[in-house]
């Protein structure tokens, strides 16, 4: 019992440090996850922001491109060009010529009332205040300055053979086209639009009056953004330039947006009312949701925000590494402690294993000592002649046989364990008569089973009993059951030998009206070396091994072997003996 | 009587779309070579509403300028189609609708040859391309990518187009004829959503020469944007109830693609110096003092498409004839891909016998002028609808149906006494019940296809 408890106990002090282990592990491995995420997030975000750089930086660039085709247009066919241009090009939503003829403001184009369009006249509508002359077109040069100093470097597209023709020229040699490449392919000027101005202002000359001012205006109207552009040439020219197709310029750049986001995040193009303009990322977004981010888009989209969004309810697909690192780590603490029950469990079986041994040898011995001591003292006693009386030489003689066969029963038992365990027992099958070889037994054993104050009662069904079995392992079954029977059961009155059959087996019922077995042994007096009272000083002399070998034969044979109550007191073993066909 | 009528209309477009279906673009080459006798050239005619005009009073004439499409040549190789499907999956299209939606597609596909380019793209709250732009030839493993699709999301209509419109413009420079075809039963909830955002991206994508063709399918979709975004983009739209008539509604949008005789089409009508443009009715134009201009993107084969535009026109004594307008039209030829033209001219004398200036009436150009205010008249009352004010909008088809009754006993014209009598039930029903969605879908689409003529002539 101490030696268990140690066991235990040793088994508690590996299991405690592995289970704090486990926890700190677990600790570690959500922090680990949460670095994880964390990292994934600003790499969300830092994406974000090339996006929103790269959207920058191509409006930048269309605008730039727009501004020089502008100045780059033939001063003589202004109109024509500009009309033109509107027409074919889906990136010109409107154009416009203004003016001011003596001192007030007059638009040359496009012209009020039926000579516009319907969408000429909103665009009129529009920009009145523009073309009114109460805000100047360049009302916003402060502003469009400080950017421009800030963006000096990346403005170059502005001067005409900068950046963004180097740009749209390596695009040009790259295959396939994207979006950024077709917006840039339409804010240029097809040649023939061109006069020779490029030429002339590309020999640096500059003639009197020329000032190539030019301009971007974000311009709200009815809750939406619209962009107009705009350039004067010379001082006391007219003020010309086109609005944007917003439509066009967005219905572009969404296509370049990534469409490879995880599934758990989004990003999301928002305007300055928050209405979302596009969507990349298959992230279902709650109206309520914070974005993780916001970064503003460009400085040329006022209020236009790049949205980040994660899922806040934290997937499967973001915290894959703590669950596979939690996975494994069950894996590992279940490998330990099912390790260590295992052991443990080994270890206790194996000690019970000792102890039985030692009970068994113990038996053994003092069964063999029994027999061995009787067949010396009558063997002495016949031996020294002092004993002259016939009935009781023959009394002596008896005896000893007895105790002779039951020594050869004892041995018999203990070496067919030993074959038994190792698999190496080989039966050999004849047929028999179940009923006769039954009746042959009793017959052989009725004067034990007299003496032990029983008498024999049989109960067999009127059946053809042929069997082909091991006759000799049948009959070392039978016997053990009825040892069994003799040893425990000596003080009822009747042994009962039932023969029957149910489906495939023959049922070979050994039944007594002895004490009986208490429902805590009924499985256990099975086991090897087990018996109820296993002390030397039992009262029954036994090995503890003959019901084992009684059942485990039964079971080689295809059968098996089970005890019940007998009704009132007793037991009844139930041996299921299975025929076995010829080969 | 209304759904006796409607019923005739559904037979009459299950007969069309089964023409359509069960016979195969070899017919329309048959029908080819009849054109090839008959001639190959666009015909644009100019008419007034009457020929004879009262004499000594200025008044106002409608003109009716009538493009003539001749029929698909028989023996000519038709121009390669760039057709784009963009597919709404959202959530709402679950179950017949997607799988409808998918078979139309597949129909869309099978009708293609091989020098055609096909692509689809789907939305719902993200765009993807499913088939990216290619030629119309591995046609099972399409057919796999197709059935790849399902429904679930939100609706990012305007990222569909725009991503429709960059699979089309993979092949923009060749000379195809560019189209998408948009599908959608919901309302757009991601990105551009207003009806005329939409319209701008119609109104740049046709200067691309991408026409969008819209199909909204069930009660819940947006008419007005679908049916902006087609104005716009010179597309067809189409409404359909169920998703069982997709694959018929694909075959016809697609029959109409293929049978394109006529691109960029560019009409200007020139006027005499002391005759005056008041308006140009229901199209979108432009006046430029004697000068109007008018553009239509294509116009397909056997198709009728005009323009009514109202001028003024000063006294003319009794006895004398004198010319209204001029109409030149200039179009590509996608056949010979050359730039071809054509004009008409129209010429009024006057007079002061009654009699002879009722009798010149063209009861066709005064049909069509009264379908066109009819259709304006449909826009105003769903226009008065939506502002609540229900009594005023039954009021104005009313008002409608009665003018078109008049007109129609006038000049016994049964499509005018026919269109009067369903506005009638129509405005009954609306007095009833208020205007459902339906009604407006069926009132919005057939003012479209009213004003522009723009669904094939069955």
């Amino acid at each position: 019992m101490t030696h268990k408890r140690s066991i235990i106990f040793f088994w508690a002090l590996f299991l405690v440090p592995t289970l704090i282990m486990a926890g700190a592990a677990f600790t570690l491995l959500s922090h680990e996850q949460d670095r994880i995420s964390e990292s994934a997030r600003t790499a969300l975000v830092e994406r974000a922001r090339t996006v929103c750089e790269s959207i920058h930086l191509t409006i930048e660039t269309v605008q730039g491109n727009l501004v020089q085709s502008l100045l780059d247009l033939d001063p003589q066919q202004l109109e024509k060009h500009l009309i033109q241009w509107e027409q074919t090009n889906p990136l010109i939503r409107n154009v416009f010529i203004w003016q001011k003829k003596q001192n007030e403001p007059y638009l040359e184009y496009p012209l009020r009332g039926m000579a516009s369009t319907r969408e000429e006249r909103w665009f009129i509508a529009r920009y009145d205040a523009l073309f009114t002359g109460r805000i100047p077109f360049d009302f916003n040069r402060e502003e469009l300055n400080t950017e421009h100093l800030n963006k000096e470097s990346e403005n170059k597209p502005l001067s005409g053979s900068g950046s963004a023709h180097a740009q749209y020229d390596a695009d040009q040699k790259m295959p396939g086209k994207s979006s950024r490449q077709t917006l840039f392919s339409m804010s240029r000027l097809t040649s023939k639009s061109a006069s020779d101005e490029t030429a002339f202002r590309k020999s640096g000359a500059n003639p009197p009056g020329r000032v190539e001012q030019s301009g971007w205006i974000p311009w709200f109207s009815e809750n939406r953004l619209f962009i107009l552009g705009w350039v004067q040439k010379y001082e006391t020219g007219p003020v010309y330039g086109v609005e944007l197709e917003f439509m066009t310029l967005l219905s572009q750049l969404v296509t370049d947006f990534p469409t490879e986001l995880q599934k758990n995040s989004a990003m999301v193009l928002m305007d300055g009312y928050d209405t979302h303009m596009h969507q990349a990322g298959q992230l279902q977004i709650d109206p309520e949701q914070k974005p993780l981010a916001l970064i503003p888009v460009s400085p040329r989209l006022p209020h236009w925000r790049l949205g980040v969004f994660t899922d806040t309810h934290a997937g499967p697909a973001n915290r894959g590494f703590l669950y596979i690192s939690l996975l494994l780590l069950g894996v590992f603490i279940s490998a330990i402690v099912s390790g260590g029950i295992l052991l443990t469990r080994a270890t206790l079986a194996n000690m019970k294993d000792a102890q039985q041994k030692t009970s068994f040898v113990s038996s053994v011995s003092h069964e063999l000592k029994t027999p061995l001591t009787s067949i010396r003292m009558y063997a002495e006693l016949l031996l020294s002649k002092r004993v002259q009386d016939e009935t009781r030489i023959r009394t002596y003689l008896s005896v000893i046989v007895d105790e002779s066969h039951r020594l050869t029963r004892l041995i018999n038992n203990v070496l067919d364990f030993g074959r038994l365990e190792q698999g190496k027992k080989k039966y050999q099958y004849s047929v028999i008569d179940l009923a006769d070889f039954l009746d042959h037994i009793v017959q052989a054993h009725s004067i034990r089973i007299h003496s032990s104050g029983m008498q024999i009662f049989k109960k067999y069904r009127k059946l053809d009993y042929t069997i082909r079995t091991d006759r000799d392992a049948l009959e070392q079954v039978v016997l053990n059951l009825l040892d069994n029977a003799l040893k425990y059961a000596a003080q009822g009155k009747f042994i009962l030998f039932i023969l029957e059959k149910e489906n495939d087996f023959f049922v070979l019922k050994i039944c007594d009206d002895g004490p009986g077995i208490s429902r805590i042994h009924r499985e256990k007096i099975f086991e090897r070396f087990h018996r109820v009272d296993d002390s030397l000083s039992a009262k029954q002399p036994g090995s503890g091994l003959g019901l084992t070998i009684a059942r485990q034969i039964l079971r080689d044979l295809g059968g098996d072997l089970n005890v019940e109550p007998m009704p009132g007191n007793g037991s009844c073993f139930t041996a299921r003996i299975k025929h076995h066909d010829a080969d | 009587m209304e759904q006796m009528k409607m019923s005739c209309k559904k037979i009459i477009v299950i007969a069309v779309v089964w023409c359509v279906c069960v016979f195969p673009l070899e017919s329309v080459r048959a029908e080819g070579v009849r054109a090839a006798i008959s001639g190959q050239n666009l015909v644009c005619r100019v008419e007034t509403d009457r020929a004879v005009l009262p004499a000594g009073s200025s008044q106002d004439v409608v003109l009716k300028i009538t493009l003539d499409a001749p029929p698909v040549p028989g023996h000519v190789q038709r121009p390669p189609v760039n057709l784009s499907l963009v597919l709404d999956q959202s959530g709402s299209m679950g179950g017949v609708k997607i799988e409808q939606a998918k078979a139309a597609a597949v129909e869309a596909l099978r009708r293609l040859g091989q020098q055609d380019i096909f692509s689809v793209v789907v939305y719902d709250s993200n765009v993807a391309t499913i088939v990216p732009a290619q030629h119309a030839q591995n046609v099972q493993g399409i057919i796999r990518m197709i059935d790849q699709i399902r429904a679930g999301g939100s609706t990012a209509l305007f990222g569909g187009v725009s991503q429709g419109a960059s699979e089309i413009r993979k092949h923009i420079e060749e000379d195809f004829i560019h189209r998408i075809v948009l599908l959608s039963d919901g309302l757009a909830n991601v990105g551009p959503r207003m009806p005329e955002d939409l319209g701008r991206l119609g109104a740049a994508l046709i200067k691309e020469n991408i026409s969008v063709s819209t199909v909204g399918v069930g009660t819940d979709y947006n008419e007005d944007l679908m049916a902006r975004l087609a104005r716009e983009s010179d597309g067809n739209t189409y409404f359909v109830e169920s998703g069982y008539d997709l694959p018929g509604i694909f075959a016809a949008e697609l029959g109409d693609v293929l049978n394109v005789v006529a691109k960029q089409v560019k009409v200007t009508v020139t006027l005499p110096e002391d005759v005056t443009a008041v308006e140009i009715i229901g199209r979108e134009g432009r006046i430029r003092g004697q000068k109007i201009e008018l553009f239509m993107n294509q116009l397909y084969g056997d198709q009728e498409k005009y323009a009514l535009i109202k001028v003024k026109i000063p006294p003319s004594a009794a006895g004398t004839k004198r010319k209204i307008a001029q109409a030149d039209v200039k179009y590509e030829n996608p056949f010979s891909k050359k730039i071809e033209q054509s004009s008409g001219i129209s010429y009024a004398s006057f007079s002061q016998d009654s009699k002879k200036i009722t009798e010149s009436t063209n009861v066709d150009v005064v049909k069509e002028y009264q379908l066109n205010l009819n259709a304006l008249a449909q826009e105003k009352a769903i226009a008065l609808s939506d502002k609540g004010q229900k009594k005023e909008a039954v009021q104005e088809l009313k008002k409608s149906a009665a003018r078109l009754k008049s007109m129609g006993a006038q000049y016994k014209d049964e499509r005018l006494l026919d269109q009067a009598d369903a506005l009638e039930v129509q405005a009954q029903k609306i007095e009833e019940k208020g205007m459902t969605k339906k009604d407006r879908k069926i009132l919005r689409t057939e003012s479209y296809q009213q004003l522009f003529q723009q669904k094939s002539q069955e």
